[in-house]
């Protein structure tokens, strides 16, 4: 085979392994979603299909192919039909620059395991990121209820108003490793001790809540809402189109737990062991996902929802603040570090004269 | 095949963009901007400038079209399908609509031209791309931190002119209300 198609080959490959398992991840969070919420509401959940109910989402996902998709007789026709691919796209196109693995070797080919490592990765998964809000949107307003429309109003609100924390957050990061390569962004955490988590502790934790409320999840799923707006958005969703706001949904837990874990938790790199295989590279990656999306279950069966208001104010009055004031903080102590570097030994003299 | 795909984008950016002044439903106007831009961001992916095209997206696609949908939901126009066909409206509207665009187009060529006059191209160093984020902060934050200033500057007045215009509006409702 020639070098370009060898080359076409392996993009290819790479694009359905990766696309086919972030499905089926989708799919398995939805079971462990359940599960979850049983457990800990002292229930079995599903366990009739499979083993354990381990086939439950398939089971459900044959139910939704075979449903009616009932579209509302005031509804505006077309937008309500694009409106949950709107959703579902985004989620899933940001994958793409997910650096999953380090450099894989199979069959004697090397290529480094993610679809393609953009110079810009961070703003290509903020660009495409933030036009989720674009399903949400047009879902609620086609739909022409009152619920839908307030739902998403309330959806998008929240997105819009959040994305800015969240932003200033990554972009704290970005100044630390001084590139918008997620894949030199993992390069430079290959130790325990160089995760940006020490140096940017504050960047994640609004990140977290931002991605909380980015991703319409408790305790910030405003945009369901069930006490007040039946199920906000999708109300008037029903079969394979409904189940695509859940799989956008899901997608987009996926992709924060990814990016959390690729910023701060140092990627596909594994504590005290640098030079490992890529294997267990994958592996711990993939664990460290896992992690974080048993964090969204576990926050949602554990606490309450916010009120709408208090949202906001988190969101504008606290969030924005302080996430302006890390990254001005992180930009002075990058720019005048070599010369507090340089003024410290006068510092010390000073202090040690002093005594 | 880049060449093509040029013309291509460029056809249906100038379809949506047309959309965008025709369409009668105001969402679909604003949908209509939003393949518009997209088209535009592929140009610029096409002429090697990754970084542009995400922050078109970004910035356009991400936040303003919000912002405008945002205002049209609230505001529920609906269909205004019905309005322009009671009278020769449609017509008429169209005429000034694309009058309009026409104008404004006339207007940003003569100001690139002008302002191409003003400032000197950014020099690029051989091998290094505009694209490359170092050299556009340098030149950004560098050379051209004066207007970038300025415009960041006339933005907010803007908004601050805004907010005062609407809620002195407010103030004399809320007064006219009581006597």
């Amino acid at each position: 085979m020639s070098p370009q198609v060898l080359e076409i080959v392996v993009w290819v490959i790479k694009v359905h392994v990766i696309f086919v398992a972030m499905t089926a991840v989708a799919a398995l969070t939805t079971l462990a979603e359940r599960k979850v919420s049983a457990w800990m509401q002292y229930r079995h959940g599903p366990n009739r299909v499979g083993p354990q109910g381990i086939l439950q989402p398939l089971a459900d996902g044959v139910k939704f192919i075979f449903k009616e998709s009932l579209v509302p007789d005031g509804a505006n026709k077309w937008m309500f039909r694009i409106a949950p691919a709107l959703a579902a796209m985004p989620a899933m196109l940001t994958v793409a620059v997910i650096p999953f693995g380090p450099d894989v070797t199979l069959f004697g080919v090397t290529t480094p395991f993610s679809i393609t490592d953009l110079d810009v990765g961070v703003m290509y998964i903020l660009a495409i990121g933030g036009l989720s809000v674009y399903g949400v949107i047009v879902g609620g307003w086609a739909s022409n209820s009152k619920y839908s429309l307030l739902g998403s109003l309330r959806a998008s609100a929240q997105m819009v108003s959040y994305e800015l924390s969240l932003i200033l957050a990554i972009l704290a990061v970005v100044a630390v490793s001084g590139t918008l390569d997620l894949r030199e962004v993992v390069m430079q955490q290959k130790t325990l001790g160089q995760w940006n988590i020490f140096y940017q502790p504050v960047a994640f934790v609004l990140f977290l809540i931002a991605a909380f409320a980015e991703t319409n999840r408790h305790p910030f799923d405003f945009a369901e809402c069930e006490p007040e707006l039946v199920s906000g958005f999708h109300t008037e969703y029903s079969a394979m189109r409904f189940a695509l706001f859940a799989l956008g949904e899901y997608c987009a837990m996926i992709v924060m737990s990814s990016l959390a874990v690729t910023l701060w938790f140092g990627g596909f790199s594994v504590p005290f062991m640098p030079e490992a295989h890529w294997a267990i590279g994958i592996a711990a990656f993939c664990a460290k996902v896992t992690f974080f999306l048993f964090l969204f279950l576990w926050v949602r069966w554990t606490l309450p929802r916010f009120r709408f208001d208090q949202l906001m104010n988190l969101g504008w009055k606290v969030m924005l603040p302080i996430a302006l004031v890390n990254l001005f903080l992180t930009g002075a102590v990058i720019s005048y570090a070599p010369q507090l570097k340089a003024l410290w030994p006068q510092v010390a003299a000073v202090w040690n004269g002093g005594r | 095949m880049a060449e093509i795909l040029f013309y291509v984008l460029s056809a249906i950016a100038l379809a949506s963009a047309a959309g965008v002044v025709l369409a009668k439903s105001p969402m679909m106007s604003v949908l209509s901007l939003l393949g518009s831009f997209f088209c535009l961001a592929v140009i610029y992916l096409l002429a090697g400038f990754q970084f542009l095209a995400a922050a078109q997206i970004l910035v356009y696609a991400g936040a303003i079209l919000v912002l405008f949908l945002f205002v049209i939901m609230l505001l529920n126009l609906g269909d205004m399908g019905a309005v322009a066909e009671r009278s020769n409206a449609l017509l008429e509207g169209t005429a000034a609509k694309l009058g309009a665009v026409l104008a404004l187009g006339i207007g940003i060529v003569g100001l690139v031209a002008a302002s191409r006059a003003a400032f000197r191209p950014v020099e690029v160093e051989p091998g290094k791309g505009l694209d490359d984020l170092n050299a556009l902060a340098l030149q950004l934050f560098g050379r051209y931190s004066l207007p970038f200033e300025a415009a960041s500057i006339l933005l907010l007045s803007t908004m601050v002119a805004v907010i005062a215009l609407a809620k002195r509006q407010r103030k004399t409702d809320r007064g006219g209300g009581k006597a």
